[in-house]
């Protein structure tokens, strides 16, 4: 009876180990498409936010769009505003920040992000997530009624992305996944 | 005289009787030669069938050997069985036969491995028409022009799933039977997703359909 003990403790073990290599021990494949996946999600954001900008989106779609933005990010994740004109830099939490982007006072508002890359790699934390920094380059323009450029600046901002691997039941069958989520997201420059 | 006659007729059965012997002897003797020929005569002629088996048998082997008959696998295999069958006390035969053999198991493995290649890309064509509507109208939604036309197309595109709610899951790596998911979502969020983001790099991994053909859960690959 107890070598039988023994056998199951050993083979539940083995399954349980395998399943911790699974997801500790990654190939260099499966790290990459884990940075590429958080990069995505980013750029995801990046589309979200040029969205919700748009004057031209519609309210219930940009309000939609608004919802799978706040998705992405972490609970409590702050977005942090700077201007040229003022020195101070604004933190907001996610979900004011895109309110605040849809009502900006311009007749037209164009947001692009570029260079979109890694400033520091995903890293394994000791409770298994893997955290790493993205930057980005912001482009701002704001129009008025006549189609003036009447503001614009450039800011690099650093988000903190946070990929921790999770397990949900669909169809009967146990699903492994990489959950990527935004955390703050800091303001580092703005230029002109 | 009398002496003389029953003499004469005495040397006469005598003669009589070794005539007989003789002639006894004779045919004997005779038939013994013509039996003994007979059996030569079979012989020889078993030996010349046999021969000509074992050359048509070498020939044969050879040219399956070296790809030079027509026949098909079952054929050369059939072919190959008769010969074992003559049990060929010929070292070239035995040899040939262990070539040919491993030859032909060797085609058996190429012809199976072909065989299942063929129902596999059959299978994979099946499937892809299967899948050829999915990817239509999720790459249509993502190419949509404006929200509306996106939304007349999500619409549609909803129809060949079972509720709104079906689960999608989108593989980002495999390896070794092993797959990374990203975060589950579900049809509707994920045709937005197409909407917002106006691209769709994804293959069809796997469909699961209810009874009444609608799409119960989607499995997507990133390309």
């Amino acid at each position: 009876m107890k070598r039988i003990t023994y056998l199951l403790i050993l083979v539940f073990g083995l399954g349980l180990s395998s399943q911790l290599w699974a997801q500790d021990n990654l190939t260099p494949e499966r790290k990459q498409a884990i940075d590429s996946l958080a990069l995505e999600k980013v750029k995801d954001l990046s589309k979200y936010i040029s969205i919700i900008g748009d004057k031209e989106t519609p309210w219930s779609e940009a309000n939609r769009v608004i919802d799978r933005a706040e998705e992405l990010f972490m609970q409590g994740s702050e977005m942090g505003v700077s201007s040229l004109v003022k020195p101070e830099i604004k933190y907001y939490p996610v979900r004011k920040y895109f309110e605040r982007l849809m009502r900006l006072n311009y007749n037209k508002v164009e947001i692009e992000w570029y260079d979109i890359e890694y400033v520091s790699d995903l890293q394994r934390q000791p409770d298994g997530t893997y955290v790493g920094v993205i930057t980005v380059f912001q482009k701002f323009k704001g129009y008025d009624k006549e189609g003036r450029l009447i503001y614009q600046d450039t800011t690099k901002k650093d988000i903190t992305v946070y990929v921790k691997r999770k397990e949900t039941q669909i169809g009967g069958r146990l699903i492994g996944f990489w959950d990527v989520l935004l955390g703050d997201i800091r303001v580092k420059e703005t230029t002109l | 005289m009398v002496k003389n006659r029953e003499k004469m007729k005495k040397s006469a059965t005598l003669m009589s009787r070794l005539l007989m012997l003789s002639l006894v002897v004779i045919i004997a003797m005779g038939g013994a030669t013509s039996c003994k020929s007979k059996k030569k005569l079979a012989r020889e002629k078993a030996e010349a069938e046999y021969q000509a088996k074992v050359a048509q048998a070498k020939k044969d082997l050879t040219a399956m050997l070296n790809d030079e008959t027509n026949w098909t696998l079952p054929e050369k295999q059939e072919r190959l069985k008769t010969i074992k069958s003559y049990n060929i006390d010929d070292q070239d035969v035995k040899d040939l036969i262990v070539k040919v053999e491993a030859k032909l198991k060797e085609e058996e493995r190429a012809a199976e491995e072909a065989r299942l290649k063929k129902k596999e890309e059959e299978m994979s064509n099946k499937l892809r028409r299967k899948y050829q509507l999915i990817v239509y109208t999720l790459d249509n939604i993502a190419k949509a022009k404006n929200f509306d036309e996106a939304n007349n197309q999500i619409e549609g595109a909803l129809n060949l799933y079972a509720t709104p709610d079906v689960p999608v899951l989108i593989i980002i790596s495999k390896n070794k039977g092993y797959n990374d998911y990203d975060r589950p979502t579900t049809i509707s969020k994920f045709m937005n997703y197409l909407k917002d983001t106006k691209k769709f790099n994804y293959d069809i991994e796997s469909a699961k359909y209810n009874d009444d053909g609608k799409i119960t859960e989607l499995e997507l690959i990133k390309k």
